[in-house]
């Protein structure tokens, strides 16, 4: 019967280890090291992303979908084309929105919330993220992936934001999927796919 | 003398618009012997569907956009939650005829005054069933009167299809909320409005299938 236990907590805690496991202090320094050598050459980024709200309630995610661009330094598009049409640029402290062509801007000081996720988008991107002294950030490897976890110091980001997981491709060191959690059960899960790096991406792209 | 006669003509006047402008919500509808005593709305009554609309508020003149989700979550509640685009939920409540819990609510939009017409809306728009005590007609509905505290709710169902087309939230005098829906099946509305007309509030829901 002890056998047994023993073998059952063993085969538990190596599935658990198998999914994901604490890095140590070289495979932390190693991991960014790797994002901040290939964010230093990324000058453009253009990607599909795929965006799943999952709230505990509901029988099935709300998904959405669209296309983010990424310039240096700090210009950043989101653009929803699935199921409808919403488009919002940051730039140069504004944030643009196009809503079905119904247009309309915020002074970024009046959303904190969305200068912290650009900055944390473009953050990721850019590799100055892991110094972001807002957040605790833990690290943690699986196969084929490093998942860095940010929990916010901020009272006022954390009443939105409960923590952020940053999910990266091992072999690319870049962003593959963005977790955003509001609680134990509701989230945003944007998973980022057809990455296009440095591609020519002319200013006038972030208009709207 | 002249001078006296155009005041009296202003007032007159004057008269004759409050008269029209408080004027009975049924006045242009004629009165017809009742052929239902309740009628079930279909809009949000399956537990078993995710309502979910791209939403456009208007507050006097300020724009919101977002997603509306609504779910009826047991006989007698739903669940609402309103987000950002992005996801970031800005509220959440539980709403039912009688009960109403705040499951939580972003601090900018956290005002009672704001919280309370948003619940009244929400039940409005959820609500299941209307106990009817009064008919009435005009050339495109039928018209039914529906006691709702110390107001009435009109709920007109077209006579073409027999779809509930429209609710009219009104005082003795008064309209004070309208409820328009557009449905192709009469399962469910792909667009709603909610008209308020003593403040300026429009919100607008258009459903969306996620893929």
């Amino acid at each position: 019967m002890k056998t047994k236990i023993a073998l059952l907590i063993l085969f538990i805690s190596g599935n658990l280890f198998a999914q994901e496991q604490k890095m140590t202090a070289a495979e932390i320094a190693s991991f960014k090291e790797d994002v901040n050598v290939v964010s230093k050459k990324i000058k453009t980024l253009s990607t599909d992303f795929v965006q799943y709200k999952h709230l505990d309630f509901l029988s099935k995610d709300i998904e959405t979908s669209g296309k983010m661009i990424f310039k240096e330094p700090n210009l950043l598009q989101w653009q929803y084309k699935k199921p409808y049409n919403y488009s919002i640029v940051f730039k140069n402290g504004k944030i643009l929105i196009n809503d079905e062509g119904k247009k309309s801007a915020v002074d970024i000081g009046n959303s904190k919330i969305f200068s912290r996720i650009n900055k944390l988008i473009i953050g990721s991107v850019s590799g100055n993220m892991f110094d972001d002294k807002e957040f605790t950030i833990s690290y943690f490897k699986s196969k084929g992936q490093n998942v860095a976890k940010f929990i916010p110091k901020d009272a006022t980001l954390k009443k939105y934001i409960k923590q952020i997981e940053l999910t990266f491709d091992k072999e690319e060191a870049t962003v593959e999927q963005v977790k955003l959690l509001e609680s134990s059960e509701d989230y945003t899960r944007i998973v980022l796919k057809n990455k296009v790096i440095n591609a020519k991406i002319d200013d006038s792209v972030f208009t709207n | 003398m002249q001078k006296s006669t155009i005041q009296f003509l202003l007032i007159n006047c004057l008269l004759a618009i409050i008269m029209v402008s408080c004027g009975s919500v049924t006045k242009n509808y004629t009165p017809k012997k009742l052929d239902k005593t309740s009628y079930e709305v279909p809009y949000f009554k399956d537990s078993k569907t995710d309502y979910v609309y791209k939403t456009n508020i208007t507050v006097y003149g300020h724009d919101l956009t977002g997603i509306f989700i609504a779910k009826k979550i047991n006989d007698t509640t739903h669940r609402v939650v309103f987000t950002t685009e992005f996801g970031n939920k800005l509220l959440d409540f539980e709403i039912s005829e009688k009960s109403f819990k705040v499951n939580s609510i972003v601090s900018e939009l956290d005002r009672k005054i704001l919280v309370n017409t948003l619940r009244d809306d929400f039940r409005l728009l959820l609500k299941k069933e209307y106990q009817i005590q009064e008919q009435f007609e005009n050339e495109s509905d039928d018209i039914y009167k529906s006691a709702y505290g110390k107001r009435d709710n009109y709920l007109f169902i077209s006579k073409k299809d027999r779809k509930l087309e429209k609710v009219i939230n009104s005082s003795k005098t008064k309209e004070k909320i309208t409820l328009l829906f557009n449905s192709e099946n009469d399962i469910f509305a792909e667009k709603i409005e909610i008209i308020h007309q003593n403040i300026k509030l429009k919100i607008e829901l258009n459903y969306f299938k996620s893929e």
